[in-house]
């Protein structure tokens, strides 16, 4: 593993009196996929936020290297405009020359029938789908998803699986924050996030014998 | 660089038309409300004369009251829809927004964009307001339509912009549709001295429709060009579009913790903070 792309620093949140976060501290190197698991209201889409920009830290401090993919919990959408004006959006944003990768993307979650269809005639699943591609599109260095295959049907849940393997792969710094993980073993490290801190990551504690 | 910047402005300008244009409910409101409204007015209102107070010359012009109305009339059609456009497209978009700087888009080409669209939906909808006032009332001289369009303009530009102010300020839709409501009801209609005590009175210039009001009956019934009613609407446009885009720039600001460079082994890269990487790849 290479020097880390992405590292968070004693990461501290409060909201008025209520901690959330009470010194966070991970690194992330290329090529890794991360998971940070924990129960509703641990403060893990909180973390993200911090991570993304979204949201200051009451404390503490985030070094990345590259470009930056997010996919927020929430499905972040212009409901007026289509599948085609996102990508076009999209890529005026990234400062990209074309949209071969995004079109790759699409192809590859199997929505490109919806291309010029209007957001807010989408269901569910595709508008999550395009949430996804908007934040890959521009093959980003470290990549951020909250949730990300909320409304997914089976067969793009695993499409959804072997398009991160790939990105891993291809040494992207991949962190994925979720309520529940069924699969475990996809993950290189795996967080606890518990009372305001990332527990020992699942791998190290194995080795160490700690059992959870 | 600059290219760069040109085809941000334009795309994001683009889109922020396209978003005007695919709200059906308040086109839909312009082509219905509009010509109802005015006739509607026309047929309540008699054409008995009013004393109107032309503050640019300080004379208490005698004017028809049925054509007056027909101008507060247009008045607050064209606010109500305005107001309500951009006060929906601001509220539904600004996490979109946000997103688009997290993404590198910058802040200062999405309000660019934003005023770009306010200032080019607006001249359109109040020439469409002001031709359609044409088939109701001929005032007659040459100066009037393109008078009566720059006060029904600078109207709509105020409205659009306080839209916006709502549409960034305002967590609850509801709250902000009756907010745009009340306003242009009170504002327009303190302007028309028909059955109204207060009306020509100086008070009447704390309001945000004062200037296009005066601008309207100047295009209606004199030959005057009131050009300081025309820097006040500004001055309101101003106000309202300087608020909300300020506040615009804080909530879609991208946020983060101080950078320090981290320098990886033999390497040209290095690592930034996000502060740093928000406006770029």
């Amino acid at each position: 593993m290479g020097e880390p792309v992405l590292r968070v620093q004693d990461i501290h949140k409060a909201f008025g009196r209520h901690k959330v976060l009470r010194g966070v501290d991970f690194s992330v190197s290329p090529g890794t996929l991360v998971g940070v698991v924990g129960e509703n209201g641990a403060g893990k889409s909180t973390l993200l936020k911090i991570l993304a920009g979204e949201l200051r830290p009451s404390r503490g401090q985030i070094f990345r290297r590259g470009a930056l993919g997010y996919c927020p919990q929430q499905v972040v959408l212009n409901t007026a405009l289509t599948v085609n004006q996102h990508l076009d959006y999209f890529r005026a944003a990234y400062d990209q020359p074309d949209l071969r990768y995004a079109e790759a993307l699409i192809e590859r979650l199997n929505y490109q029938q919806y291309r010029a269809a209007v957001v807010s005639t989408l269901s569910g699943g595709t508008q999550q789908k395009l949430n996804l591609t908007l934040a890959l599109m521009h093959q980003p260095t470290v990549l951020l998803l909250d949730e990300p295959y909320q409304g997914f049907d089976w067969e793009t849940y695993l499409r959804f699986w072997d398009l991160t393997s790939e990105l891993r792969e291809q040494g992207c710094a991949v962190v994925i924050i979720s309520h529940l993980f069924f699969e475990q073993k996809r993950f290189d490290v795996l967080y606890h996030l518990e009372h305001g801190r990332l527990a020992l990551p699942q791998a190290a504690a194995e080795r160490e014998g700690v059992v959870r | 660089m600059r290219k760069a910047f040109s085809l941000r402005l334009l795309t994001a300008t683009r889109y922020a038309l396209f978003e005007q244009a695919r709200n059906r409910f308040a086109l839909g409101l312009l082509v219905a409300f509009v010509p109802v409204w005015y006739y509607l007015f026309g047929l309540i209102v008699p054409s008995d004369s009013l004393a109107f107070k032309f503050w640019a010359t300080g004379t208490l012009l005698q004017v028809n009251g049925q054509d007056l109305t027909y101008i507060t009339a247009g008045l607050n059609a064209m606010t109500l829809i305005v107001g309500f456009m951009f006060f929906a497209s601001t509220h539904t978009g600004i996490l979109f927004d946000r997103r688009l700087v997290l993404s590198g888009y910058p802040q200062t080409i999405l309000i660019l964009a934003k005023l770009l669209a306010l200032g080019s939906v607006t001249a359109l909808i109040s020439l469409y307001a002001s031709l359609v006032l044409w088939l109701f009332w001929h005032p007659g001289h040459p100066i009037s339509l393109p008078l009566i369009w720059l006060g029904f303009w600078a109207a709509a530009l105020i409205y659009g912009s306080f839209g916006v102010l709502l549409g960034v300020l305002l967590t609850n839709e509801l709250a902000g549709f009756f907010l745009v409501i009340m306003l242009s009801l009170i504002d327009t209609g303190l302007q028309n001295p028909l059955g109204n005590p207060v009306g020509n009175q100086p008070s009447l210039k704390a309001f945000p429709s004062f200037g296009a009001m005066q601008l309207d009956v100047a295009g209606g019934f004199t030959t005057a060009v009131p050009w300081g009613d025309l820097w006040l609407s500004l001055a309101w446009w101003g106000g309202f579009a300087m608020l909300g885009l300020l506040i615009f720039w804080w909530r879609t600001r991208a946020r983060s913790v101080r950078a320090l460079p981290l320098v990886p082994p033999g390497g040209s890269a290095h690592l930034v903070g996000l502060s740093q990487e928000a406006g770029s790849r």
